[in-house]
C-alpha cells in the first residue's frame, strides 16, 4: 500500500538528517582531536599556541611519506607520525618555547607564529607545494549503518579518537605525570613549591599536545588532501572549539568540537555552507555573550 | 724616498689597473642588451599554490626556449619575476604595482583566478601590457582596457561548447551543480542553468562552497538526497577539486560526475585516483595536440621540472610566447599601442594551436572535449 505523500517527505527527511547528523559527528570528532591538544597546551604551559596546526600539518605529512616512500601500512604509519609529532613538539618546546617562558605571554604568543610560518614554509620548501593525497584504504571504503553511510575513514577517526581521548583523560586523572600537569595548571609557583618540575611538566604536556595535533593530521587528513598550509585551516578550526569550549578545558573541548561539527553540518545541510562558514564564528560570539569565558572555560586557578 | 715614491707609484697603477678591467668588464656587461622584464604574478601560497607552480613552469620552460633561440629584440633575454598574489585579489593590485613601480616590468602575466583578475585589470589599466592567463570570466575582457589580453576562453565560450555536448552526448535526465562561491562559479551556475534547461535538462539545485574548505560531505549529502542524474562540479583549484570528486563517490553517489570546463591537469587525476576515470571536461590543451612548439615546450617542461605539463601551464606558455613575439615583430617592447596593435592584428602559430585575438583582447582558440581514460587526459572527438 503506497504512503500518503508528506508521511513519505517526512521519513526522507529523516533519513537526510541521520546522515548530516553522522556527517557533522564525524568531522565534529576531527575538531575534537585538534582542539584537545591546544587546549591542554593552554591549561598547562598558558601558551596560545598558534603553531599547533603546523604539528596537524607535519602528522599529515609523516603519514603520507611512511606509506609512499617506506610502504608501511597506514595505521602503523599514524603511530609513528604521532609519535614523531610530539617529537617535533618536543624540539620546538626545547628552542622556543622554554627559552622565553619568563617572557609576556604576548611575545610567546607572536614567537608561534613565527613558528608556524616557519614550519608551513619549510615543508613548502621540503615537501612542494603541490597537494598529496594519504592512501589510508579506508578513506574511499563506505559503510552502511542503517539508512546512513559513513566511510570507514571517518568510523576510524571516531574510534581512534575516543581511545586517544580515554587515555588523556587517564593520564591526567590517574598517572603521577597527570597530576603534575593539574597541579602546574592549577598554579604553576604553587606547583613548583611543592617540587614539581614545571619544566619536565611543561615539555610533556607539549610532547601530548604536539602528538595529538599530529595524530588528528594522519586520521583525518585522508579525508582531503595534504598541502602545507592545510595547517591554517587547522589552527583556526581548533581555535574556534578551544574558545567555544573554554581555554584549558578538554571537556570543553570535547562538547565544543562535536557541537562545532553538528553545527556545520546542520547548517550547511539545510541553510548554505556559506552560513556553515560563519556559523563557528556565531557560536563564539553566542558563547561569549553567555560565558565569557566559554563554557567550561577556566578562570585563573581552577582546571575543570 | 725613491723606494716609496715607487711603491706608491705601483700600487696607484696597480689599482688604476684593476679599476679599469673591472671598469671595462663592467661596461662590457653593460653593453650587452638589457632584458626584457615580464612579471609573473602567481598564486605561490594558499589554496592555489599548485595550481600557481605549474602557470609559472609552464612559463619559465617556455621562456628558457626562446631564450635559447637567442631572445628577442636583438638579443635580448627574456626574465621573469615571479610574485605571489596569494590568490587573493588585494594581493594580486599589490603585486602589480610593485611590479610597475618598483621593478619597472615590460609586461604582466597573471590573473589566473577570475576573482583575482577582475581587480588586477584596473591596476594596469591603459598602462601597462597585461595578459590574464586562466581567469575565465566573460568582464576580464569585456570590462578590460586597451592593452589587456586573456588568452583562456570565457566561461560563456566553454559553457556555449559544453552544454551542446552534455545535451547531446551526455544526456543526463537531470544535474545538480556544486559551486565555487565567487565570481567564476556564480557566473558558471547562471549559464549552464540557463543553457541545461533549454534542452530539456532538469536542474535540480545548486550548492556552492566556499575557497578554503576542505571538506564537502554535508553538502554533498544535500545534493545526493535530490536525486540527480548527474553532478556537475565546478573546482577551480586541484586539491578541493580532487577532494570533491573523492567525496562524490564516498558519500554513495552512483551518477554521472561532470567535471567543469577548464580544470583537468594530470595532478588531479593523480590526486582523484579512480574517481575521475570517464569523467569528461572541456580544454584548450591535451598532452596528444600534435603540434611541434607543443612537442617542444613538453619535452622542456619535463627537462626543467618534476611536475607533468598540464593545461595551466600551457597558458602561461602561450602569454610569454606571444609577448615575445608581439614585441620582437613591434620592434619595440614598450611602445604598447604598437605591440596591442601587432597582437590583435594577425593570426598566431602557438603551442595551442593557430588562434587570434579579438579587438577587446580575448583569445579566439581550439576547445577540445577530453575525457579521461585509465588515468590519460585524451581528446574526444
Amino acid at each position: 500500500m503506497p504512503l500518503p505523500l508528506d508521511l513519505k517527505g517526512a521519513t526522507l527527511d529523516f533519513i537526510l538528517l541521520g546522515q548530516q547528523l553522522a556527517n557533522g559527528i564525524a568531522n565534529g570528532m576531527g575538531y575534537v582531536l585538534i582542539a584537545v591538544g591546544l587546549t591542554l597546551v593552554f591549561g598547562v604551559l598558558r601558551i596560545v599556541n598558534f603553531a599547533h596546526g603546523a604539528f596537524y600539518m607535519l602528522g599529515g605529512y609523516f603519514t603520507y611519506f611512511a606509506v609512499q616512500s617506506f610502504g608501511v601500512h597506514y595505521l602503523l604509519a599514524v603511530a609513528i607520525a604521532a609519535f614523531l609529532a610530539g617529537m617535533c613538539g618536543l624540539i620546538a618546546n626545547q628552542f622556543f618555547f622554554r627559552p622565553l617562558r619568563k617572557e609576556h605571554e604576548f611575545i610567546i604568543l607572536l614567537s608561534s607564529l613565527g613558528l608556524s610560518i616557519l614550519l608551513t614554509n619549510g615543508s613548502e620548501l621540503l615537501f612542494g607545494a603541490d597537494p598529496k593525497y594519504i592512501e589510508s584504504g579506508f578513506a574511499d571504503a563506505t559503510l552502511d549503518i542503517g539508512p546512513v553511510t559513513v566511510t570507514q575513514q571517518r568510523l576510524l577517526i571516531f574510534v581512534l579518537a575516543t581511545m586517544a581521548l580515554a587515555f588523556v583523560y587517564w593520564f591526567i586523572r590517574r598517572t603521577r605525570y597527570g597530576k603534575m600537569m593539574q597541579a602546574t595548571a592549577q598554579h604553576p609557583e604553587g606547583a613548583a613549591l611543592t617540587g614539581i618540575n614545571t619544566n619536565f611538566v611543561h615539555a610533556y604536556t607539549f610532547v601530548l599536545a604536539c602528538a595529538l595535533a599530529g595524530l588528528s593530521g594522519a586520521l583525518v587528513g585522508p579525508t582531503a588532501m595534504m598541502f602545507p598550509t592545510v595547517g591554517d585551516w587547522a589552527v583556526l578550526k581548533g581555535f574556534t572549539v578551544v574558545v567555544i569550549g573554554g581555554l584549558g578545558s578538554i571537556s570543553g573541548a570535547c562538547i565544543g568540537g562535536l557541537l562545532l561539527g553538528i553545527a556545520e553540518a546542520l547548517g550547511g545541510g539545510y541553510i548554505s555552507q556559506g552560513f556553515a562558514e560563519a556559523i563557528g564564528y556565531v557560536l563564539i560570539v553566542v558563547v561569549l555573550i553567555w560565558r565569557p569565558q566559554g563554557m567550561f572555560g577556566i578562570s585563573r586557578g581552577h582546571k575543570s | 724616498m725613491k723606494s716609496s715614491n715607487f711603491t706608491a707609484a705601483t700600487i696607484r697603477t696597480s689599482v688604476l689597473a684593476i679599476g679599469l678591467a673591472l671598469g671595462f668588464s663592467n661596461g662590457v656587461h653593460a653593453q650587452a642588451k638589457p632584458p626584457i622584464k615580464i612579471a609573473a604574478i602567481v598564486p605561490l601560497s594558499g589554496a592555489g599554490a599548485f595550481d600557481g607552480q605549474l602557470g609559472l613552469e609552464g612559463m619559465q620552460a617556455m621562456a628558457e626556449i626562446i631564450n635559447a633561440k637567442g631572445g628577442i629584440l636583438g638579443g635580448r633575454k627574456i626574465e621573469l619575476i615571479t610574485y605571489d598574489d596569494k590568490g587573493l585579489p588585494e594581493e594580486g593590485v599589490s603585486a602589480t604595482k610593485r611590479a610597475i613601480e618598483q621593478d619597472k616590468v615590460d609586461a604582466v602575466v597573471g590573473g589566473w583566478f577570475s576573482a583575482v583578475a577582475l581587480v588586477m585589470k584596473e591596476a594596469t589599466r591603459d598602462t601597462m601590457l597585461n595578459f590574464m592567463t586562466s581567469a575565465q570570466h566573460p568582464d576580464v575582457t569585456n570590462k578590460g582596457h586597451k592593452y589587456m589580453f586573456r588568452v583562456n576562453a570565457t566561461s560563456t565560450m566553454m559553457s556555449d561548447k559544453y552544454s551542446k555536448f552534455i545535451c547531446e552526448k551526455i544526456k543526463p535526465k537531470s544535474v545538480a551543480f556544486i559551486t565555487v562561491n565567487d565570481d567564476y562559479g556564480r557566473l558558471e551556475v547562471e549559464n549552464y542553468t540557463r543553457l541545461l534547461s533549454a534542452c530539456g535538462i532538469a536542474v535540480k539545485g545548486n550548492e556552492f562552497y566556499n575557497r578554503n574548505d576542505t571538506d564537502f560531505t554535508t553538502v554533498l549529502t544535500k545534493l545526493r538526497s535530490l536525486q540527480p542524474d548527474a553532478i556537475y562540479v565546478s573546482a577551480i583549484n586541484t586539491a578541493q577539486g580532487a577532494t570533491i570528486y573523492r567525496q562524490i563517490k564516498q558519500t554513495g553517489f552512483k551518477g554521472t560526475t561532470i567535471a567543469s570546463a577548464g580544470n583537468m591537469n594530470p595532478k588531479l587525476i593523480e590526486l582523484s585516483g579512480s574517481s575521475l576515470e570517464n569523467v569528461y571536461s572541456v580544454s584548450l590543451f591535451a598532452p596528444d595536440l600534435k603540434n611541434p612548439t607543443a612537442d617542444q615546450w613538453q619535452a622542456q617542461y619535463q627537462k626543467m621540472f618534476k611536475n607533468q605539463p598540464a593545461f595551466i601551464g600551457s597558458l602561461g606558455a602561450q602569454s610569454v610566447e606571444l609577448i615575445a613575439a608581439a614585441m620582437d615583430k613591434a620592434g619595440d617592447a614598450h611602445d604598447y599601442n604598437k605591440v596591442s596593435t601587432v597582437l590583435k592584428g594577425q593570426k598566431w602559430k602557438t603551442l595551442l594551436g593557430e588562434m587570434s585575438f579579438d579587438d577587446k583582447g580575448q583569445a579566439l582558440q581550439n576547445l577540445y572535449l577530453i575525457q579521461v581514460r585509465k588515468g590519460k587526459i585524451v581528446k574526444v572527438d
